[in-house]
C-alpha cells in the first residue's frame, strides 16, 4: 500500500496555497487534456502505444475520450483524405470551447509523402492547429513532448478572459 | 510557343529516355510444359475460344472473349476447382489501342496453381458481372467502376467504393494527373466553406520540395521553439525558446531538477 | 465571413429513409473507437437486431496504386510501409517478392534468413496488436496492456535493426540493406524464452473468461463457401474450415526449410479465429527458433552476401560503390532513373499477417510500373460484413470487426 506523507508544517502549517484564477484554472486545464480517439492512419497506432503500458499517457492527464463533446483536444493522428475532410470539420465543430488541435505525423501537416489527388494537403485547410508533430510516423516520445508543449500554451494564457474563438476564416 | 505535351498519358516520365533500349521480355513458356495448366487449358479450350495462352512467371494467362467471362468462370469454379477469384481489375491502355485490360487472378487450393484469365474492351464499353460468381467480385467491381468508370452489367449497386460518391472523374486513367486536376484541388474547401472561401484559404501546396525550416509563422524546430513569428536565431529571443516547465515552477508542480532526474539507459531494463 | 462556420448540413439529412416499418438506420463511424480506422457502417435495424448492413470505406483512400505509377520500383518501397502498418515490412517483402520475381532475381541465403526473421517477427506484432485492440473492444483493459508491453519490445529489436518503430522500409529489392545488429539474436532470444508464458497469460485472463466466450462463441460464423466466395485468406479462411497458408502450399524463401504447423478450424466463429491467432504466435515463435540456427548455419560457412548480384538492378554493395567508378555509375543510373524491367506482368502472393497479400504488377519496360494492383486481404475483410453482420445484434458488430482484423491504410490503399 502506498503511503502519502504529508509535510504539515511547511507554508506556515496551513494545508493552503495561494494563486490567481487565471493559474489554476490553466493549471486544470492543461493538467486533464482529454484527447479525442482520432487515429486515422498509421500515427494513430503510435497514439494508442503512447497511451498504452509502456508510454503511459495517463501520467499527464491525458485519457483518450471516444466523443468530440468530451473532449479538450484533437490529435488529428495520421491521413486526411478528402472523403474525410467534411468529419474532421463535423468532429471540430463538436468539440466545447476552449478547445485545441495537435496535428501529429507529416501526413496531418502538410499531406506529407502522399502528395496525390486524394489527401488534404494539411488539416490546416479544413481546421486551425496548434501544434505540429514532426514524423512519419512521430515516436510516442514526440506526441507526449508535444503534448507538454501545448500544456505550456495553455498556461501562458489568460483563463479569466473570454476565449476568442479560433476559427480558419 | 508553348511546348506541345501529350494528353493521353499524363503520368510521369523518366527524364533521360534511352533511344537504342530495347526492353527484353519476361520469359513466356509453352502451356504444354505443365501438365496441370495444359489439362485446364484443354478444358476450357473445349468449351470456349481461347485466343492465347501461356505461362508467365509460374502461371498460366488465357486469353479469353468478353462475352464468355461468366461461363469460363463458372466453369471453372465447378469443374476445374479454381474456387477463389484472388483479384480483379483493369489497365489503361487507352492512349495505345482504345482498349482496356481486364484481368481475374484465379486460385485453386486443391491444385495449388493459379490462372489469370484476360480479356480487352473497348473504352466505354462494359464488362459482364461476376458478383453471382463470386461475392469478392462485388467490391471489386465497384473498385473498377471508381478508379477507371467502366460498368458492370448485371451489378447490383454500381457506385463509387473508394472515392466520394460526389467526387468526378476517375483516379486511375492515365489522363488523370496524380495530384488531381481541379475539381479534387477545391473539393474540401468547396464542400465545407463554400467556393467563394477559396481565395481565403488559398490553393494546396504541392511542391515538396518547398522547405523553410526559419518559418516560424507555420513550424518551429523541435528543442527551439519559439513564440508563433520569432526568430528562433537572433540572439536576444534565445531564453524565449520554450521549455516544458517556466522558471519557479508551475503551480503545485515541482521544478523539474536534471541533477537529481535518473536517465534510464537500458530500454530492456 | 468572419463568423461563418460552414455549409455542411446536418448529418441526418444525408440519409435517406425510405424505410417501411420499424427500421432504424444507424451510422457507425467513421470516426469511432472501435471501428479500427476510418470504417463507416450503415446498419438497418429491427429493434437491436440488423436487419441490412453497408459497409462504407474509402476515407483512408490515398491514391497509393496512382503513386506506384509515377515512381521507380525502389522509390516505391516506403509507401508499402503505409498499407497494412501494424506489420510495414510484411508489405515490404511482398512488394520486394514481386519484382524480383519480375525481373528473376536471387536472393543470398543470409538476406533470406534476416527476411524471414523480419516477416515472424512482424506477424508476432500484429498478432499481439490484434489481441491489444479485439480485447480493448470487448472490455478487457489488462490483456491490453498486456500485449503492448510485450510488442513494444519487438519494436525494440526492429528499431535496433533498422531505426523505425512502426514503419520499417527494412527490406529491399534483392535483398536486405544490412546485417541484424549484435544483441538482435540476444534479444530476440530472451523475447521468445519468455513469450510462451505471455501467451499463457493472455489465455487464462480470456479463454474461461465468462464475457469473452458469450461475445466470441457462435458470433461472426463464416462458413467455408462463404468465405471462399469473399475471398477470405488468412486466419479468416483457416478458422472457416480450410488449412491454406501460402507458407506451406506455395513457399517462398526458406518457409519449405522449416518446421511449422497451420492452426486451423471449422467453426468459423469469433472465438475460433482468436483460437488461431494465438496457436500463430506460437507457431511463429517456433519458427525464429529455427530461423536463428540457420542465421548461425550462415555465419559459419561465411555467406556474407546481403543484396543480390545483378548490376543492372540492384547497386553494388557500398564498398564497392565507394571504390570502383563503374558501380559508382551503375548506382547513380539506378538511384536517378530507377531499374528497367522487362516487359510482362507478375502476381505474387504471400502470407502477410492478415491473409494473402499479393502484388500485380504490369511492367512495360519502363522504369515506372505501368499498373500496380495491390491485394489487399483485408479489403475483403471488410466486404464480408455486408454479409456476416445480418442477423446479428449491435454489440456483436464490435466482436465481429475485431475479429476480421482489419486495417484501413490497406482497405483504401
Amino acid at each position: 500500500m502506498a503511503q502519502h506523507k504529508i509535510n504539515y508544517t511547511q507554508d506556515g502549517g496551513l494545508p493552503v496555497a495561494l494563486t490567481s484564477i487565471d493559474k489554476i484554472v490553466n493549471w486544470g486545464r492543461s493538467n486533464s487534456l482529454w484527447a479525442l480517439t482520432y487515429g486515422l492512419a498509421c500515427c494513430g497506432i503510435e497514439m494508442m502505444a503512447s497511451g498504452a503500458s509502456r508510454y503511459d499517457f495517463d501520467r499527464f492527464g491525458t485519457i483518450f475520450r471516444a466523443s468530440p463533446r468530451q473532449a479538450d483536444v484533437m490529435i488529428v493522428a495520421g491521413t486526411l483524405t478528402k472523403k474525410h475532410a467534411e468529419f474532421i470539420k463535423r468532429l471540430y465543430d463538436q468539440m466545447t470551447e476552449p478547445r485545441w488541435v495537435i496535428s501529429m505525423g507529416s501526413c496531418a501537416n502538410t499531406g506529407g509523402m502522399f502528395n496525390t489527388y486524394a489527401t488534404v494537403q494539411g488539416a490546416d485547410r479544413i481546421i486551425p492547429v496548434d501544434l505540429y508533430l514532426p514524423g512519419c510516423a512521430p515516436r510516442p516520445e514526440t506526441l507526449q513532448y508535444g503534448v507538454m508543449l501545448l500544456q505550456k500554451k495553455i498556461r501562458a494564457n489568460k483563463a479569466g478572459r473570454a476565449q476568442k474563438a479560433k476559427r480558419l476564416m | 510557343m508553348r511546348a506541345y505535351k501529350p494528353k493521353g498519358n499524363v503520368q510521369a516520365k523518366p527524364y533521360y529516355t534511352d533511344r537504342y533500349w530495347k526492353a527484353p521480355q519476361v520469359a513466356k513458356f509453352d502451356v504444354e510444359s505443365d501438365e496441370v495448366f495444359s489439362a485446364d487449358l484443354a478444358a476450357i479450350k473445349s468449351k470456349f475460344d481461347v485466343k492465347e495462352a501461356f505461362i508467365q512467371v509460374e502461371q498460366m494467362t488465357v486469353w479469353i472473349n468478353p462475352s464468355d467471362i461468366y461461363e469460363v468462370l463458372e466453369f471453372m469454379r465447378d469443374e476445374l476447382e479454381y474456387t477463389q477469384l484472388s483479384e480483379m481489375s483493369a489497365i489503361d491502355f487507352l492512349e495505345q489501342r482504345d482498349e482496356f485490360e481486364i484481368f481475374y487472378q484465379m486460385l485453386s487450393m486443391s491444385k495449388r496453381k493459379r490462372i489469370r484469365i484476360k480479356y480487352s474492351i473497348k473504352n466505354g464499353q462494359a464488362v459482364d458481372s461476376i458478383s453471382k460468381l463470386f461475392r469478392c467480385a462485388d467490391w471489386s467491381e465497384r473498385e473498377m467502376y471508381d478508379m477507371f468508370g467502366i460498368e458492370a452489367n448485371g451489378h447490383e449497386f454500381m457506385k463509387r467504393i473508394l472515392m466520394p460518391y460526389d467526387w468526378q472523374g476517375h483516379p486511375l486513367l492515365k489522363t488523370y494527373p496524380l495530384q488531381g486536376d481541379e475539381f479534387a484541388a477545391w473539393y474540401e474547401v468547396d464542400k465545407i466553406y463554400g467556393k467563394e472561401a477559396r481565395d481565403i484559404i488559398g490553393p494546396e501546396l504541392r511542391d515538396t520540395a518547398q522547405v523553410d525550416r526559419y518559418d516560424s509563422e507555420r513550424f518551429a524546430r523541435l528543442g527551439h521553439e519559439v513564440p508563433k513569428g520569432m526568430d528562433p536565431d537572433v540572439e536576444e529571443n534565445k531564453d524565449k525558446t520554450q521549455s516544458y516547465q517556466e522558471d519557479g515552477g508551475v503551480f503545485m508542480i515541482k521544478k523539474l531538477d536534471k541533477e537529481s532526474s535518473k536517465v534510464i539507459d537500458d530500454p530492456q531494463r | 465571413m468572419a463568423q461563418q462556420t460552414n455549409r455542411l448540413t446536418p448529418f441526418f439529412e444525408n440519409i435517406t429513409f425510405d424505410r417501411e416499418d420499424n427500421e432504424l438506420v444507424l451510422n457507425f463511424g467513421p470516426q469511432h473507437p472501435s471501428a479500427h480506422g476510418q470504417l463507416r457502417l450503415m446498419l438497418h435495424l429491427q429493434q437491436e437486431q440488423i436487419v441490412k448492413a453497408h459497409p462504407d470505406v474509402g476515407y483512408l483512400h490515398r491514391g497509393m496504386e496512382k503513386m506506384a505509377e509515377n515512381m521507380i520500383y525502389n522509390e516505391f518501397m516506403p509507401t508499402t510501409d503505409r498499407m497494412d502498418y501494424i506489420a510495414s515490412s510484411a508489405n515490404n517483402y511482398g512488394f520486394a517478392l514481386a519484382v524480383e520475381k519480375l525481373v528473376g532475381l536471387e536472393v543470398p541465403r543470409r538476406a533470406k534468413v534476416i527476411r524471414m526473421m523480419i516477416l515472424e517477427i512482424n506477424r508476432l506484432m500484429s498478432h499481439l496488436f490484434w489481441l491489444a485492440t479485439t480485447a480493448l473492444d470487448i472490455g478487457a483493459m489488462t490483456v491490453f496492456l498486456f500485449a503492448f508491453r510485450e510488442r513494444e519490445y519487438l519494436m525494440d529489436i526492429m528499431e535496433g535493426y533498422c531505426g523505425a518503430r512502426l514503419t520499417h522500409a527494412a527490406i529491399r529489392i534483392g535483398g536486405v540493406p544490412l546485417d541484424i545488429q549484435d544483441t538482435f539474436i540476444a534479444q530476440l532470444k530472451a523475447f521468445l524464452d519468455k513469450l510462451p508464458e505471455n501467451i499463457k497469460d493472455y489465455e487464462d485472463l480470456l479463454d474461461t473468461n465468462r464475457i469473452w466466450l458469450m461475445r466470441m462463441e457462435e458470433v461472426g460464423t463464416i462458413d467455408t463457401d462463404m468465405a471462399l466466395s469473399w475471398g477470405c485468406t488468412g486466419p479468416m479462411l483457416r478458422a472457416s474450415g480450410v488449412a491454406w497458408d501460402i507458407r506451406k502450399e506455395e513457399p517462398y524463401e526458406l518457409y519449405d526449410e522449416v518446421e511449422f504447423n497451420v492452426p486451423y478450424s471449422d467453426k468459423g466463429d469469433n472465438f475460433a479465429r482468436y483460437r488461431i491467432y494465438m496457436e500463430e504466435m506460437r507457431e511463429s515463435a517456433k519458427i525464429l527458433y529455427q530461423t536463428i540456427d540457420m542465421y548461425h548455419e550462415c555465419v559459419k560457412n561465411n555467406q556474407t552476401e546481403l543484396m543480390a548480384h545483378a548490376p543492372q538492378y540492384v547497386s553494388a554493395p557500398k564498398l564497392d560503390i565507394m571504390t570502383q567508378n563503374y558501380s559508382l555509375m551503375q548506382h547513380f543510373v539506378l538511384v536517378t532513373q530507377g531499374m528497367r524491367p522487362p516487359v510482362g506482368e507478375v502476381y505474387v502472393p504471400t502470407e502477410s499477417p492478415k491473409g494473402e497479400l499479393g502484388f500485380f504488377i504490369n511492367s512495360q519496360g519502363g522504369a515506372y510500373p505501368y499498373r500496380l494492383k495491390l491485394r489487399a486481404p483485408s479489403f475483403w475483410h471488410t466486404g464480408i460484413l455486408t454479409d456476416l453482420l445480418p442477423g446479428h445484434y449491435i454489440p456483436d458488430v464490435v466482436s465481429i470487426i475485431g475479429t476480421t482484423n482489419i486495417v484501413f491504410g490497406e482497405v483504401d490503399r
